[in-house]
């Protein structure tokens, strides 16, 4: 038995483990009390992290479809394929793309990026971003100058006051959960805003229940509250930042309850506040608003800089951040630099010895529905942008598709082309977490048949597009990925020190704050006579589609068996609700919006208040029509 | 009767176990965590160290463990058994574990007795470590398993600085002892004594602390524990499955078929019953679908009189790694101590 220690491939927390074998072969996990992250303990997603690795549906041989069929091919025949069909693709002036993944290591996503902006020359370049973490950054950066978290999960515990914007952080975060859970323990105020009471919310001393998409009515009434403390008493309440005066003209006819100047006070007056931020819903910029906003509440309390208070992003997936470092977003280059920052080109031509395009990439959800050749490298798009299954339409009619990944997943069925890549135990790179903690993925085993490791066919594919340079080890990769993006200067030898090794990204110096107007509450005017109901889409991602939870049976029981019972999805509602339709014992209800209308099956929920629909991540398919290219939107609900 | 050896014939008697078998032992890896490992040579043996937080139960039943063989024959199927009959020695367990497996195996002996698992834990000979020190969070005194073992042991060393006390608790520990005899010598009344004062020092290192086991176990036996109570102690609770994997005594497992063209493995893979779709029925139904119905269930199996009294003891043996791994707030003591105050955390 031999214990290789790792990281955990699941959310963006970055727990570390061992990764147990027997004769090569993976048979469990190890939790490492030692490791600065987790100390000791795992989710239930980090106790089963072998499983999937082991009964994966895997791919083992490079396939070509021949005829309508996959064709096993050789390695070569295989790269000179794609390489031959993505110039001809770029030769007849078509559209080519390149989709990244936070389920990828920095090095493969950072070669992902360089094959698109250096080898097909395009900007068409991304992951789910947008879903899971754009609004989210953008909010940020309006507010802080920078995306970036303030806070460690570790300086969580020990706050006074923690603000949690809740997507249900037990589930999608269980080690900044766990936390949370040591603050309230030793008395900390936890203060949750969301629309549905969670289990966070249910350990909260203050739960500010809002309706999907208006959580910006609970922030602007805790800025209001804590302006009018300093107002009150300038001294002692530290309000800081120019430009409040325009924050304040717009917050300061919001209505206070007793409830938001007790939770104002609790922020105020802490000497170490954590603010904990997930993606809210809502429409066109509101959850950027949101974002922002939340910050600024941060940022205004002083808590944004403080030694031990901070604000940290909740990211979904591993590594999220590390994709956004890597530049796999369209408008950003490695080191997340806008494609427009000169200093930043010049970086990226002088170290990729070729010009970079200036025009501008499409997002992921354009991307699929535009490009004639498409490389995915480890992701089933249909189960990770917004638009779901219409992605797989959309990837049906791109021309040649290429799909670089370690398990059998709905895209990797239809593509043109399939390259077997190993999986996150067997091998080498890094991940960064959501505290932008760089991390070691170590080999435990090897990948079955011919698959091979996932950087070394990027850089093989770079290669065959003139953007090669000789890598014999991911360390190699990640030494390039310090001259792109320059905050990852030193990381490989901090790794290189021994032990776990993780490495914090330096904090930029830039980091200062800007107060903005917040707008006008949100999504007030969402629901409206004709449609009093809102619907929303819970979560920006679904773990159930993951093969690492998919293939995993432990993890694929608690995750798959809603499914199994409900193949056409359901909304949930509360009870009186449901009761005030009069539905005589049927299931179903009629959702109709300005989108269109859907009848989907209902579940009863004691969490939900009324007047809230909400659809999980998961079933947004079973609803689309009725959301649009929303996440939030009004609806009437009556019987089928 | 007992035995000594002198601290430097250590290495000896290691060298000799590992030509006999497999040697299992604490070592510390590049990480700085103590793993039980195989080991190659004497000197990986770690002597002065804190319990692993991942437990020794893994060598009698691992998390993934190949039991069935199942091949395709033309229209049959053949179906063997696998056994890993490897001759294993653990080394320097502590005693709450040497209970634990114990534990285990009169579990797996219950009819219909498992064979796969007495197979390897019939290969498997512990030596056990007493606990002059006992760990910071372990709690072994309330459940009788510890600091040190009267039974459950082949061999059960004691630290008396120059030398160890051996004992010898089994036919498998006298083998172990075997084929290097001028190793050990009769202990003298010194030693033995030395061995009953090191206990009772252990003992007194537990002084402050106030075992809850029995007014629990009298309410949850009964039923006497209010539901709004486990509720509120489930909200604490992360699913994490954690206090399951690193318990002792926790047996439960789930099974899969591994598939290889033609051929499958069937395997158990541990399981925890924490998680929500433990019990679900293929009906969708789920008897225990609230976590404060598993958590209930969870306890009322660890320390309620029924199961005391089919077991000999509680489902626990005081090691503290629920303390330790549990992402939430909810181990064992929290919750036994809750219960027997009947409020959580006010
Ligand atoms: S909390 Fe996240 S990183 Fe930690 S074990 Fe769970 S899924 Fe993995
Ligand atoms: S270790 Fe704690 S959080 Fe995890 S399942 Fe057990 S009681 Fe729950």
């Amino acid at each position: 038995m031999s214990a290789v220690p790792s990281t955990c491939p699941f959310c963006s927390c970055g727990c570390g483990f061992y990764l147990l074998t027997n004769n090569g072969q993976l048979v469990g996990v190890a939790p490492s009390e030692t490791h600065p992250v987790s100390s000791g303990r795992l989710c239930a997603r980090g106790w089963s992290a072998h499983e999937a690795a082991l009964w994966g549906d895997r791919l083992r041989q490079p396939l070509l479809r021949q005829n309508g069929k996959p064709e096993s091919v050789s390695w070569d025949e295989a790269l000179d394929h794609i390489a031959g069909r993505l110039k001809a693709l770029i030769d007849a002036g078509k559209p080519v793309g390149v989709l990244g993944s936070p389920r990828a290591t920095n090095e493969e996503n950072y070669l992902a990026g360089k094959l698109a902006r250096a080898g097909l020359q395009t900007n068409n370049v991304d992951f789910s971003y947008h879903s899971i973490c754009g609004p989210l950054f953008a909010g940020l950066e309006e507010v802080c100058g920078e995306h970036t978290p303030t806070t460690s999960l570790n300086d969580i515990a020990s706050s006074q006051t923690i603000l949690l914007i809740e997507g249900n952080l037990a589930e999608t975060h269980p080690r900044a959960a766990s936390s949370v859970m040591k603050a309230v323990e030793k008395g900390a105020h936890l203060v949750t805003i969301g629309y549905r009471i969670t289990q966070m919310a249910r350990l909260s001393s203050l739960h500010l229940q809002t309706t999907p998409g208006n959580e910006r009515e609970a922030i602007n009434g805790l800025l209001a509250a804590i302006l009018d403390l300093r107002r009150q008493d300038r001294t002692s309440v530290a309000v800081r930042g120019e430009g409040y005066e325009a924050l304040w003209r717009d917050v300061k006819s919001v209505k206070r309850t007793e409830e938001l100047r007790q939770a104002a006070e609790w922020i105020a007056r802490a000497e170490r506040a954590t603010f904990l931020l997930a993606c809210t819903g809502g429409q066109g910029d509101q959850p950027q608003k949101d974002a922002a906003a939340f910050a600024t509440l941060a940022a205004i309390t002083g808590h944004l800089d403080r030694p031990g208070s901070g604000l940290l992003p909740l990211l979904a997936r591993s590594n999220v951040r590390g994709a956004c470092d890597m530049g796999v977003i369209p408008e950003r280059l490695p080191g997340y630099d806008p494609l427009d920052d000169e200093r930043a080109r010049q970086r990226l031509q002088d170290l990729w010895g070729k010009k970079l395009p200036s025009d501008h990439g499409w997002g992921a959800e354009n991307l699929l529905q535009s490009v004639s050749g498409l490389i995915v490298v480890a992701d089933d798009p249909p189960s990770v942008v917004r638009m779901g299954r219409r992605a797989m339409a959309a990837m049906g009619r791109i021309e040649f598709l290429v799909v670089l990944d370690a398990f059998v997943t709905p895209t990797v069925r239809i593509a043109h082309a399939v390259l077997p890549i190993a999986n996150f135990a067997e091998t080498e790179g890094t991940l960064t977490n959501m505290e932008g903690r760089v991390q070691r993925l170590r080999t435990a085993t090897n990948p079955p048949g011919e698959a091979r490791i996932g950087w070394q066919v990027l850089a093989e594919l770079c290669a065959r597009f003139d953007v090669g340079n000789s890598y014999t080890s991911a360390t190699d990769v990640l030494c390039e990925i310090a001259q792109a993006a320059p905050r990852y200067a030193g990381i490989e030898q901090r790794l290189s020190e021994g032990g776990w090794g993780g490495a914090l990204l330096k904090d930029s110096d830039n980091a200062k704050f800007v107060v903005h107007p917040t707008g006008a509450t949100g999504a007030a005017a969402l629901a409206f006579a004709g449609r009093p109901h809102v619907l929303a889409c819970d979560g920006a991602f679904d773990w159930g589609r993951d093969p690492l939870v998919l293939f995993s049976p432990t993890l694929s029981r608690d995750y798959q068996s809603e499914r199994k019972f409900f193949p056409n999805g359901f909304v949930e509602m509360c009870e009186r609700d449901v009761d005030a339709l009069n539905l005589g014992g049927q299931r179903h209800v009629r959702l109709t919006s300005v989108h269109g209308d859907a009848v989907v099956p209902i579940r009863v929920r004691t969490d939900l208040k009324p007047g809230v629909l909400s659809v999980p991540y998961a079933f947004r398919d079973h609803v689309a029509s009725v959301l649009g290219s929303d996440s939030v939107t009004a609806v009437n609900v009556e019987p089928p | 009767m007992a035995f000594a050896i002198e601290r430097q014939a250590i290495t000896k008697w290691l060298q000799k176990l590992l030509e006999s078998g497999e040697v299992i032992a604490p070592v510390r890896g590049p990480c700085g965590d103590i793993l039980f490992s195989t080991i190659h040579s004497p000197e990986k043996v770690e002597w002065n160290f804190q319990n692993p937080l991942h437990p020794p139960k893994q060598f009698v039943l691992p998390q993934t463990d190949p039991i069935v063989k199942i091949k395709r024959n033309g229209e049959r199927h053949e179906v063997a058994p696998t056994y890993d009959d490897t001759r294993r020695f653990l080394f320097n367990v502590r005693s709450c574990d040497a209970k634990g497996i114990a534990f285990l195996t009169r579990m797996y002996e219950m009819e219909p007795a498992d064979a796969s698992y007495l197979r390897r834990a019939n290969n498997l000979t512990i030596i056990s470590l007493a606990c002059n020190i006992p760990c910071p969070l372990g709690f072994c005194v309330c459940t009788d398993s510890g600091p040190f073992l009267r039974d459950s042991y082949d061999v059960q060393l004691t630290d008396l600085g120059e030398s160890y006390l051996v004992e010898v608790g089994s036919e498998k520990g006298e083998t172990a002892l075997s084929g290097v005899p001028n190793l050990f010598h009769p202990a003298t009344e010194d030693e033995v004594s030395q061995r009953k004062r090191l206990e009772i020092e252990a003992k007194n290192h537990f002084e402050q602390e106030t075992c809850h086991f029995a007014s629990a176990m009298r309410r949850i036996s009964t039923g006497r524990v209010q539901d709004a109570l486990w509720e509120k102690m489930s909200d604490s609770c992360l699913e994490c499955g954690g206090c399951n994997m690193v318990c002792p005594t926790c047996y439960c497992f789930s099974v899969k078929d591994l598939g290889r063209v033609g051929a499958w493995v069937r395997c158990r893979m541990w399981d925890s019953c924490q998680y929500a779709a433990f019990t679900l029925e293929a009906s969708g139904h789920n008897p225990r679908a609230h976590r404060k119905e598993r958590m209930k269930r969870r306890f009322f199996h660890k320390v309620s009189a029924q199961y005391y009294q089919r077991d000999g003891m509680v489902g626990c043996v005081g090691c503290g790694r629920c303390i330790k791994v549990c992402l939430g707030a909810t181990n064992m003591p929290a919750v036994v101590g809750a219960i027997r105050k009947g409020k959580w955390n006010e």
